[in-house]
């Protein structure tokens, strides 16, 4: 008895899909449940790869790469690894399918044998967000409600510690280490850039370096200040998506449509970049909405499509033209505001012109 | 949440008055043969309908120009059969949607925005599969119509479904008679026969007897019932199942190298399960059944019919069937997830299972030498299951 006290509760995390949007509250929870929790690597090419031998070609990136951080959880020795299925965050506001179907995926596609804790919340179905607590509780075979109400609480504090921090624009990695860490801290004083855009893109797509080649960076060298999901409220994003008169029907919607929307609503940015994977379901009629509303608005918009044969050069070059294009546009405006003011003076030039 | 549930309910209603019922000219989207009752359930109620021309390359082409590049083939072509219609005059389109499933749900609302800025002016009716499906139906079949003599609706109705029950049983009777005939072509010649016959008959009571008849009229055909038929099942998504030129007739292939097709998604039987109240559904659904099979492999349903695709494999392999075939359009979200699962269900039961990936780009010649070469596959592994067999006696 004494013994199985002794070992300490594990549970790997792979640093995919759920991780990016979810962690700082996984990381309050299990801390406060006493459970120690692995994290797979950062993405590699070698991740990616493991993940593509195993599934099938037409499946998206995003979850060959999830299966590749399940793999490299294996190897690490954490035989425990977590593995949610979110099905739909309000009534029937789903999420894609193969979302929904990770731990089904998952099952199916490795063939080592391990514990996976699959947890699902679904709304339309009844099972809410406490049931999914619950369930990852009762699995390490906590069964008191106290400690796991309590720990639900450590949860949502680490949460929204995270969230203020990233609202108020700092950087989701520095957000996230000080949220972990029980800090709060205030955005640095910024440069004033010339250009900003807003990136419509799912986290597990942006935020993996990897993934998105480090598309914030790269933007941020050129002098482009970059939006995105983390700096817009959640009931902002959702109201966008009312304003310009569509309806929330996937459960990540507010990660792009009511981020893009938000923006193009504010005037705030010059340009929208539509990040996705390809073969992507969701994103594919998401993207449209916004391009459809943004043709009518006249703001420029760049769909990149990614997948793990993405070169890098090509990749940029688009970035690169895109931003160029956005410099000309933002100069030309700026051109023809002073000529609105010129041609007064002009206008006595010629006088004195005419009197000499 | 209630607000929310209250606004994903309000999208789904869509109808407006701005047509007198008078001047309807209704028209849906083509899948199979279901415009035959359609036709007969509208017509009873009254109503002036337009019939889109069957899917073809055709209308394959104006969906392709006019939908967006990532969405999957089953909307292209029903975008395309809205605007054929638009164009033959119709000015009010039907369509289902089954909600939160996949992108199904979104179909109608894009197709409307397209269409709309094309510069067309329709009124959309759906009926939402949320709750009260069969009051929802009426309703939206009272909204187009206006009809209120509850005899003509009886007529419509039973005229409807009796029709949609014959159609799946001439077309079962098709797929058994067709690998099995002596002359070639005469099974086909029988089900074009009926296909019109069903079409033609307009009264309640005939129509009761049109099952029967079709297989007393099937047994007629001459086949050799010594011949050695390996069975196959047909199952993946449900428009590309159901849609014989997006599958690009893959029963009469099949049919045609002597193999027995079981379609497992059949359209009445989807009807029935649907609209009847459960207090009158007492067998098991076609659901039920593939839940409770696909247990060991999936434990929870993720949207489309993921979940019919791996119970029916695995139902496939415990009743001796000899190979599975899996269709589905490409990008497909659920159908991806069953694809993968696929590949171990067939390892673990030991199931021969071809995946096939339609899109507007299949090519015929490519697609038929991969069903050819597993239908080798499928008949050399009976003839080693016979050989066995017959060894042991």
């Amino acid at each position: 008895m004494n013994r199985i006290m002794t070992v300490k509760k594990v549970i790997g995390i792979p640093r995919a899909i759920s991780y990016y949007g979810n962690y700082p509250f996984y990381y309050g929870y299990f801390n406060a449940l006493n459970i120690e929790i692995i994290l797979s690597d950062k993405t590699t090419t070698d991740i990616i790869n493991k993940g593509v031998e195993k599934v099938v070609s037409d499946t998206c990136l995003p979850i060959k790469v999830y299966v590749g951080h399940v793999l490299n959880l294996l190897e690490k020795g954490c035989d425990t690894i977590f593995v949610p299925s979110l099905q739909s965050s309000a009534f029937k506001i789903n999420n894609c399918s193969k979302i929904r179907g990770l731990p089904e995926i998952i099952r199916n596609v490795i063939n080592k044998s391990f514990i996976m804790i699959e947890p699902t919340i679904d709304i339309t179905e009844g099972i809410s967000f406490k049931d999914f607590c619950y369930d990852i509780a009762n699995e390490f075979e906590i069964y008191d409600e106290n400690v796991i109400n309590n720990a639900i609480k450590k949860g949502w504090e680490v949460y929204n510690n995270f969230n203020k921090m990233t609202n108020s624009g700092v950087n989701y990695e520095i957000a996230l280490k000080n949220a972990i860490d029980g800090n709060i801290i205030q955005k640095s004083i910024e440069v004033v850039k010339p250009l900003s855009v807003v990136i419509m893109a799912h986290g597990y797509n942006l935020f993996d370096e990897r993934i998105s080649m480090r598309l914030i960076k790269k933007l941020d060298k050129m002098g482009v200040k970059s939006y995105t999901a983390l700096d817009v409220k959640k009931e902002d994003a959702l109201n966008s998506i009312r304003e310009i008169g569509e309806i929330q029907y996937w459960a990540n919607e507010l990660d792009l449509t009511g981020t893009a929307a938000y923006y193009m609503l504010n005037n705030k940015v010059d340009g929208i970049i539509a990040l996705s994977a390809f073969g992507c379901g969701p994103d594919s009629l998401m993207v449209d909405e916004i391009q459809y509303h943004a043709k009518e608005k006249g703001m420029p918009m760049i769909h990149l499509t990614i997948d793990e044969h993405t070169g890098e050069a090509g990749f940029v070059t688009r970035i690169e033209a895109f931003v160029d294009m956005l410099m000309r546009k933002k100069r030309k405006a700026l051109e023809k505001n002073n000529i609105v003011e010129i041609p007064q003076k002009t206008v006595k030039l010629d006088r004195t012109l005419t009197t000499v | 949440m209630s607000k929310l549930a209250e606004e994903q309910i309000k999208r789904f209603s869509t109808m407006d008055d701005n047509i007198p019922a008078k001047e309807r000219v209704i028209a849906w989207p083509r899948m199979g043969r279901i415009d035959i009752p359609l036709k007969a359930l509208l017509l009873n109620l009254g109503a002036k309908i337009v019939i889109p021309p069957a899917n073809s390359n055709q209308a394959l082409e104006i969906g392709v120009k006019n939908s967006i590049e990532g969405i999957c083939l089953p909307y292209k072509l029903n975008l395309a059969n809205y605007i054929q219609a638009l164009d033959r005059g119709a000015n009010t389109l039907m369509m289902f949607q089954a909600p939160g499933s996949c992108r199904l749900g979104n179909y109608t609302k894009m197709a409307q925005k397209t269409l709309k800025t094309m510069g067309y002016e329709f009124d959309m009716v759906i009926f939402d599969m949320y709750r009260n499906k069969m009051i929802q139906t009426l309703h939206a079949f009272w909204h187009v119509t206006r009809c209120l003599n509850p005899w003509m609706y009886f007529k419509a109705f039973s005229l409807g479904f009796t029709k949609f029950f014959a159609i799946d049983c001439a077309e079962r009777m098709l797929l058994y008679y067709r690998p099995r005939e002596i002359n070639k072509g005469d099974a086909e010649k029988c089900y074009e026969k009926w296909l019109k016959i069903i079409d033609d008959c307009n009264s309640v009571i005939l129509s009761k007897f049109l099952c029967y008849r079709i297989k007393k009229d099937f047994k007629k055909i001459k086949i050799d019932s010594k011949k050695q038929v390996p069975l196959v099942y047909l199952l993946g998504e449900f428009f590309v199942l159901l849609d014989p030129y997006t599958n690009q007739h893959i029963e009469k292939v099949l049919g045609d190298m002597g193999v027995e097709v079981r379609r497992q998604i059949m359209f009445s039987g989807w009807l029935e399960h649907v609209l009847k109240p459960s207090l009158f559904y007492k067998k098991e659904s076609h659901r039920e059944r593939a839940v409770k099979n696909a247990s060991r492999y999936m434990k929870r349903a993720i949207g489309g019919e993921c979940i019919e695709t791996i119970g029916d494999t695995v139902y496939a392999a415990k009743n001796g069937v000899d190979g599975v075939i899996h269709l589905m359009p490409f990008s497909c979200m659920p159908e991806i997830v069953s694809q993968n699962i696929l590949s171990k269900v067939s390892r673990e039961e030991n199931i021969p299972v071809l995946s096939l990936v339609l899109d507007e780009q299949t090519g015929k010649a490519g697609y038929i030498t991969r069903i050819e070469a597993f239908i080798d596959l499928v008949k050399r592994k009976k003839m080693y299951k016979e050989k066995i067999k017959n060894d042991r006696y």
